[in-house]
């Protein structure tokens, strides 16, 4: 393999993993912005301000977003002839890096001793989602820091065709159930992804890439769920929980669904909140070298 | 709706004026605490022995700073801002009894805490969620670590707060909860629209 093909990715990983940690994408600021234009709540203005005001501070001194640096999950679709080796090895560096330079506080801890390992390092940390695609010419990278307050709200239920109900209003119910119950836990305002489909591990795995890798303002080719995700989006802004979840117009700022085949005996359901500080970033590398911002 | 700037010691009679939707500034002594801080105090009081401060009059933040270690060996805050306080509900009578007169966190918490805030005369403040460099200049320096061998989020850090906020009193001393009322009306719609089986 050509030594300066893998030196342009090991760097690129690399700088894709600090741009991840440093800002959130675009997107959600976008729709940060566009929530506060149109807010009137008093409460949810101030916090929304806050939020905007928090990013201009963390650019300004270069210091994280938020405290948290959440759990780290990468998507990588490629082709053949990708040095998936060196790609793992700079998102090693790029972690150990950012934690170094106190963008990451060490977060990552054994399930259940709860010993922190003092680096962000960790059994199976960062989740790695490979995807081969035969006869693509590019690899996809997209590394996404998501918070783990709203972990707290997320659910998952195995329903039957008869719980998904007329109109799919039992799957309507099951999605704004946790909504309810996670109030302003999940740091609103959030994006929620729900996968349905596959068994259990299927949609949950689709539930947390849905809203990972897709952009939150972006509209679900497949018109049935881009109509189910306005549904559900503006039904949870109007149940008033507003952003911080002390009242106000908008606490969810975008429904992200993916949907798989699944057994005629069953439906699996997963809910998945993200917290507003969407830390994710993403690249097209090809194999001439090209590269291309995709998140 | 009232702004208030408060200062360390907090005094029961202060709390207890305080309403849901009041803004707070707080200046003084705040001590960080998690998930294993509390259980760490739960565990020090059964067994009679000392807490590292005393937590009467003390504002307690559920949260976890990122911390940089100095050449001097002293800490440097680089940035804080809360965590999901819904974990520590199981304390809610422990902090109440320990003379802690506010908390601080995000997403609220429940009837245990909205008793025991009652009871005990103390409020808890909702910090703009994921706001952890803005927070952070509400800190003057980090006074203390202890227990630091939990790692740098669960130990507690002493902070030295000058006008830390804005926090929203999100529930008070007179059985008001912000989160309650608003999960009251939206279930009413929720049930509306998808009644439940």
């Amino acid at each position: 393999m050509d030594v300066n093909f893998n030196e342009i990715v090991r760097r690129q990983v690399n700088q894709t993993v600090i741009r991840a940690v440093t800002e959130i994408s675009e997107d959600v600021k976008g729709l940060l912005e566009a929530a506060l234009a149109r807010e009137s709540n008093q409460t949810a203005k101030n916090m929304l301000s806050a939020m905007l005001e928090n990013l201009s501070i963390a650019k300004e001194e270069d210091k994280a977003v938020c405290q948290s640096p959440g759990y780290p999950t990468v998507y990588l679709s490629a082709g053949k002839d990708f040095p998936l080796a060196e790609v793992k090895e700079a998102i090693l560096g790029g972690i150990a890096e950012a934690t170094r330079k106190g963008y990451l506080r060490p977060s990552m801890v054994d399930p259940l001793t709860r010993k922190n390992s003092g680096d962000n390092t960790g059994r199976g940390v960062p989740n790695m989602e490979y995807e081969y695609v035969p006869g693509q010419k590019y690899m996809d990278f997209i590394i996404s820091f998501k918070g783990c307050g709203a972990e707290l709200g997320n659910a998952v239920q195995i329903m039957t065709p008869a719980k998904l109900g007329e109109n799919l209003n039992g799957l309507k119910r099951f999605i704004l159930e946790p909504v309810l119950n996670a109030g302003g836990k999940p740091c609103p305002p959030y994006g929620i992804g729900i996968g349905i489909g596959g068994q259990m591990d299927v949609a949950a795995k689709l539930s947390r890439k849905a809203i990972s890798v897709r952009r939150w303002d972006d509209v679900n080719p497949d018109s049935e769920m881009a109509e189910l995700e306005t549904q559900l989006r503006d039904q949870i802004n109007s149940c008033k929980l507003g952003a911080a979840g002390t009242g106000g117009d908008t606490s969810c700022l975008a429904v992200k669904i993916e949907r798989a085949h699944t057994h005629t005996a069953i439906a699996p359901v997963a809910i998945n909140f993200h917290c507003w500080v969407a830390r994710r970033a993403g690249i097209r590398i090809y194999h001439d070298g090209r590269i291309e911002k995709i998140l | 709706m009232s702004e208030y700037v408060l200062s360390t010691p907090l005094c029961e009679t202060d709390m207890r004026r305080l309403k849901i939707g009041d803004v707070v500034y707080l200046t003084g002594d705040i001590y960080t605490a998690r998930d294993m801080a509390h259980l760490k105090i739960k565990s020090l009081l059964k067994e009679g022995k000392p807490l590292p401060h005393d937590l009467a009059g003390a504002a307690v933040f559920h949260a976890g700073p990122v911390a940089m270690k100095q050449d001097d060996e002293t800490w440097k805050l680089n940035v804080i801002g809360p965590t999901t306080s819904i974990r520590m509900e199981p304390y809610a009578e422990m902090v109440g009894r320990l003379g802690v007169r506010a908390v601080i966190g995000k997403g609220g918490m429940a009837e245990d805490t909205l008793n025991a805030c009652r009871k005990y005369g103390y409020v808890y403040l909702q910090a703009a969620p994921g706001c952890a460099a803005k927070l952070a200049r509400g800190i003057e320096k980090i006074d203390s670590v202890t227990w630091l061998e939990m790692g740098m989020p669960e130990a507690m850090w002493g902070l030295k707060a000058n006008r830390f906020g804005p926090l929203v009193v999100g529930m008070d001393t007179h059985g008001n909860s912000i989160y309650k009322n608003l999960y009251s009306s939206a279930l009413e719609k929720v049930n509306a629209w998808y009644p439940a089986c």
